[in-house]
């Protein structure tokens, strides 16, 4: 079944005019990727208006590409410069650039692409073979258990979005509001339209992200005009030959990082909130712990760079399991990509594989060949990124602000769009300057609708409300919500405080009972086995006298990046 | 200059009152004698969630005592381009039907362009390149490729 899905697939995709577009995805995923301040939401935001006009395999493809791209684009300043392009390569910085600064700039780069490109490989096996086996469990959900994990999406999303977890709840809650402008799904109905004809049909959920999320970025990045004057990179990075050969003998030989970072870099990314900005500060922290020569991170070791680069990669085949399979996007990367999959007519859920699995796995299989495509085309990237680290931010903030209203506008062709844009643009920018964090918002709007839907369907089906704790799998998306809750403060705590050596135990004891409810063989046994580490936990840290110990913190690190 | 009241506060009295009119609005909202929920318990339960967290932070935020307050000059240096973009932008929109989008798009670029960086006679010139060329190439690629019928306003439909 799996192999005809992909060669079904095969013949959909393998086709001169997607590969091109595929291509033409990852070089520009690459080049805004690499660019310090752009984010690779940004790139995948600013490329769907592109797509529109495509078909549906063509658009998704590019997608596709573009998100493969803005992953490893990254390494490249990281690298050469010491600046990060994105988030999910701020652990490359750590070892890349002193093994440029020590003569070997070729080879650090090579080992990122090369572990780029075997981490995003990994993640495309697991994505193809595990992502209908969650769709299996995702048919078992009802209406209840769709809402309580939408509820866990929302709260994990804003304990781990930034220092202020009511910040970023109430920016959950502000989104989930946005989601209830206009026509309900339910009844047909108006809401919130204060008289005005252009509001009954709501807001369009592409305008209100580009101007949350992009349009907001833009005029933070052009809020200090000596910085906005000045070209992107002052360092003036210098074009390298890549060296593959000597990287590929590095991986061989550090195997046993790449398989570990890329599983961290899956895992991570399965879980919802969770990319690849963490994926990589995880994989080389457990490097490192791993390492017979712990040292030697941080002053240009191999490892670090496999670590981090394997695991970013991997993390956007993660996401896209728990996207694809279940509908629920993890992190604002893949709301955005949900956003493009309903554009084009492709809604994300437990069947949406069964139904049509030609499309899925052309999907699955899109992520897998953008790989090769980012390994192929990365030297002319590099070349087209140190073309572009010459113009200042203020030149590409002023030429985006008009390219993005014209994309908002080719949505719909019409002009409320691009005032959804306006005002979405200044409170997305408001809210930066007043410290609330973005990602729950965006996410408050795309799960919003999900969220009410679901409600209204499990209270259609019965008036029991106590069906939302007696149910396993409601019951169990609803501990871990109230553990996401608690996590910032165990977060700051830990090492600290005698309670947080509770915590690990006491969620591993509470999980278990739902996973008993589940019945079957295989949760009752995962259960037993939580069971047994959370009692083990327990035992262990009582043999200790409860004693802290402060944990490893890397935060001095990132600061100096 | 200490304000007698922290930003954080200020945010939180002004979510509490958002709450309140997106409350008294949400009675506006139709009633229907079909679908198991009515239209306005979401809204109602959302809004719900948000006052409480609203009062958590305004709790949270008289706790933290007041802070020091931005003096009006350095609010309007530090947020001088922002402010220049936005209002730029909202020109572009209120004359989109007369400029439409290709003559309103190259306008609006040359000027935040000319706002952002500096207004040397060449650096003038460059960004009125930039403008022409970027602008110029978007439309025509969502004119031409994509078969995007763009606004094309008063002005040059008369030509």
């Amino acid at each position: 079944m799996l192999i005809e899905n992909i060669i079904g697939a095969f013949g959909e995709v393998v086709q001169v005019k997607i590969m091109l577009l595929m291509a033409l995805g990852v070089l520009s995923g690459l080049v805004a990727g690499a660019i310090p301040g752009f984010t690779i939401t940004m790139a995948v935001v600013l490329t769907l208006p592109f797509t529109f006009g495509l078909s549906t395999i063509e658009g998704l493809a590019t997608m596709i590409g573009v998100f493969v791209g803005g992953l490893s684009g990254g390494l490249m300043s990281g690298i050469l410069t010491g600046i990060p392009g994105t988030p999910s390569s701020v652990a490359t910085t750590f070892d890349g650039f002193p093994m440029a600064r020590k003569g070997r700039p070729g080879l650090a780069l090579g080992i990122g692409v090369w572990s780029s490109f075997m981490g995003g490989i990994f993640s495309a096996i697991l994505l193809m073979t595990l992502a209908p086996q969650l769709a299996r469990i995702g048919l078992e959900f009802g209406p209840w258990d769709y809402f309580s994990l939408v509820l866990f999406a929302l709260t994990i999303t804003a304990s781990l979005a930034g220092e202020n977890l009511t910040k970023g709840l109430i920016a959950g809650a502000l989104g989930l509001l946005v989601a209830t402008i206009g026509e309900d799904d339910i009844n047909g109905v108006a809401r919130f339209n204060f008289g005005t004809d252009a509001l009954k049909q709501g807001f369009a959920f592409l305008p209100v992200l580009v101007g949350l999320f992009a349009f907001s970025q833009l005029m933070s990045d052009v809020q200090d005009s000596a910085t906005a004057r000045k070209p992107l990179m002052e360092k003036g990075a210098k074009a390298v030959r890549v060296e593959h050969l000597a990287a590929i003998k590095a991986l061989a030989g550090d195997w046993v990082n790449l398989i570990r970072s890329s599983l961290i870099g899956v895992f991570t990314g399965i879980l919802p909130a969770a990319g690849g900005s963490i994926s990589n500060i995880l994989a080389y922290d457990q490097a490192k712990k791993a390492s017979k020569r712990p040292q030697e991170y941080g002053t240009g070791c191999p490892g670090g760079i496999i670590a981090s680069e394997s695991a970013n990669n991997a993390t956007a085949g993660g996401a896209l399991i728990t996207m694809m399979a279940l509908g629920i996007p993890g992190d604002v990367v893949t709301a955005v990509m949900l956003g493009a999959l309903l554009i084009h007519d492709v809604v994300p859920s437990p069947s949406f594989i069964g139904e049509q699995p030609v499309l899925a796995y052309s999907i699955f299989l899109a992520f897998f060949l953008s790989n090769f495509l980012m390994l192929g085309t990365q030297a002319i990237a590099l070349r087209a990124f140190l073309l572009v680290t010459r113009i200042p931010m203020y030149m590409l903030a002023g030429v985006i602000l008009a390219y993005c209203a014209i994309g908002v506008f080719a949505l719909h062709n019409v002009t409320f769009d691009i005032w959804t844009l306006f005002w979405f643009g200044m409170i997305g920018y408001v809210m930066r300057q007043l410290g609330f964090p973005l990602a729950p918002m965006i996410l408050g709007v795309v799960l919003g609708g999900i969220a009410e839907v679901n409600l209204s369907r499990a209270v259609a089906i019965s008036g029991d409300l106590t069906l939302f704790v007696t149910r396993p799998w409601s019951l169990f998306f609803l501990i871990i919500a109230i553990f996401s809750i608690v996590f910032p403060w165990y977060q700051k705590h830990r090492g600290r405080k005698q309670w947080t050596l509770g915590f690990l135990p006491a969620l591993c004891l509470a999980l278990a009972p739902p996973l008993f409810m589940m019945g079957g063989v295989t949760r009752p046994i995962v259960g037993g086995l939580l069971v047994a580490v959370g009692a083990w936990l327990l035992v262990s840290r009582h043999r200790q006298g409860w004693k802290l110990t402060a944990p490893v913190e890397h935060a001095a690190r990132l600061e100096e990046t | 200059m200490v304000s007698a009241i922290n930003r954080d506060t200020a945010v939180a009295v002004f979510l509490l009152l958002f709450c309140g009119v997106f409350y008294a609005a949400s009675f506006q909202i139709e009633q229907t004698s079909y679908g198991t929920i009515g239209a306005d318990v979401w809204p109602r339960l959302v809004l719900g969630v948000l006052f409480v967290l609203s009062t958590v932070y305004l709790f949270q935020s008289v706790r933290m005592g007041p802070d020091e307050a931005v003096k009006q000059k350095g609010f309007l240096v530090r947020y001088r381009n922002a402010i220049l973009c936005y209002g730029l932008f909202l020109v572009f929109l209120l004359t989109l039907d007369f400029l439409g989008m290709l003559l309103g798009g190259v306008l609006f670029v040359f000027m935040a362009l000319s706002v952002l960086g500096e207004r040397t006679p060449r650096q003038l010139a460059i960004h009125a390149g930039v403008a022409v060329v970027s602008v110029g190439a978007m439309w025509s690629i969502f004119t031409f490729a994509l078969r995007v019928i763009l606004p094309e306003g008063e002005v040059l439909s008369i030509w």
